[in-house]
C-alpha cells in the first residue's frame, strides 16, 4: 500500500461501474448521482473512470475496416439466381 | 395452378426478406469489425473472423427471428467462431491482490508526473499501451470488456452473446477492468523509467 493512498469509499465499487455502464435502475441512478454530488473521493474517481473509458474506446476503435473487406463481405451474399 | 402461384409468392417473399436481412447485416459490418479486432490479436485474424461470421450469418439467416436484436445475434456467431477456432490464448489471470483498491491506476499516473485534472490524467497513457494492455487481458475478461465498452452492449446482451449468466458478465467486467488497469499502471511505470 502506498503512502499517498486514500481510504476507499465503499460506495465507489458498488456504484461507479454500473453507473457508467448505464445499468442502474432509476432509483439507483438517483442515489448514485446524489452520492457523487456529495463525495469528493467518488466524484474525482468518477471523472477519472469516465475519461479512461472514453480513452480506451478511442484508442481501440481507431482502425477502420478496409474497403476490400467490406467489398468481400458484400460478395458473400447469396446470389439472387431465381 | 393455384399451388404454383402460392409457391411463387412464397419464394418472392422469402427472397425479399433475405435481401433485407443481408442489407441490415452488412450495415453492421463496421461495428462487428471493431469488436472482432479487439477479440483477436492481429488485423488479419480479425478480417478472417469477420468474413467467417458473415459467411455463416448469410447461410443461417433463417435462424434469425426478425425484430430481435440482430447485432447481438451476429456477435454471438462471432464469439462462438472465435472460440471454435481456438484462437484464444489462455493465460492465467494475474491474481495479485489489488490492495490499493480500484484507484491504483489513477494513483500511479498521478505519481509519475504530478497531479492534474482527472479528465486529463489518462492522456499520460499512450494509445498503443492501451491497445497492448487490452490485448493482454485474458480472453474471458476481455470478451466482456470488448462487448460492453467497445460494442456498447448491455450486461444482458453480453450475457446472451457469451451464453453466461448476467452475474458472470458483471464479475468478468469488474475483474477484467481491474486487470486492464493493472496492465496500464505497469505500462505507465515502464514508460516513465
Amino acid at each position: 500500500m502506498t503512502a499517498s493512498f486514500e481510504p476507499i469509499c465503499e460506495k465507489c465499487e458498488e456504484l461507479i461501474q454500473p453507473y457508467l455502464d448505464r445499468e442502474l435502475s432509476e432509483a439507483e441512478r438517483l442515489e448514485a448521482e446524489g452520492h457523487l454530488a456529495g463525495c469528493g473521493y467518488c466524484s474525482e474517481r468518477y471523472r477519472f473512470e469516465a475519461s479512461l473509458r472514453q480513452y480506451v474506446r478511442q484508442a481501440c476503435c481507431q482502425e477502420e475496416m478496409s474497403p476490400e473487406l467490406k467489398a468481400k463481405l458484400a460478395s458473400l451474399r447469396t446470389p439472387l439466381d431465381d | 395452378m393455384a399451388e404454383a402461384e402460392t409457391e411463387a409468392r412464397r419464394l418472392a417473399t422469402e427472397a425479399r426478406d433475405r435481401v433485407r436481412f443481408e442489407e441490415e447485416v452488412l450495415a453492421l459490418a463496421d461495428q462487428v469489425y471493431r469488436v472482432a479486432r479487439r477479440l483477436v490479436s492481429s488485423r488479419e485474424e480479425a478480417e478472417d473472423l469477420v468474413q467467417e461470421t458473415y459467411a455463416r450469418a448469410f447461410r443461417s439467416w433463417r435462424s434469425y427471428t426478425p425484430g430481435t436484436n440482430l447485432r447481438a445475434w451476429l456477435m454471438r456467431i462471432l464469439t462462438n467462431l472465435n472460440i471454435d477456432r481456438g484462437r484464444r490464448q489462455q493465460r492465467a489471470p494475474d491474481m495479485q491482490p489489488m490492495e490499493e483498491g480500484d484507484y491504483f491506476l489513477y494513483n500511479r499516473l498521478e505519481e509519475t508526473s504530478g497531479p492534474a485534472a482527472e479528465e486529463r490524467i489518462v492522456e499520460r497513457l499512450s494509445q498503443d499501451s492501451i491497445v497492448e494492455a487490452l490485448a493482454s487481458v485474458p480472453h474471458d475478461f476481455r470478451d466482456a470488456i470488448v462487448l460492453v465498452d467497445i460494442g456498447d452492449f448491455s450486461y444482458q446482451e453480453a450475457a446472451q452473446i457469451l451464453d453466461v449468466p448476467i452475474g458472470t458478465v458483471m464479475s468478468r467486467l469488474h475483474r477484467g477492468r481491474r486487470i486492464l488497469k493493472g496492465e496500464l499502471a505497469e505500462a505507465a511505470v515502464g514508460e516513465e523509467s
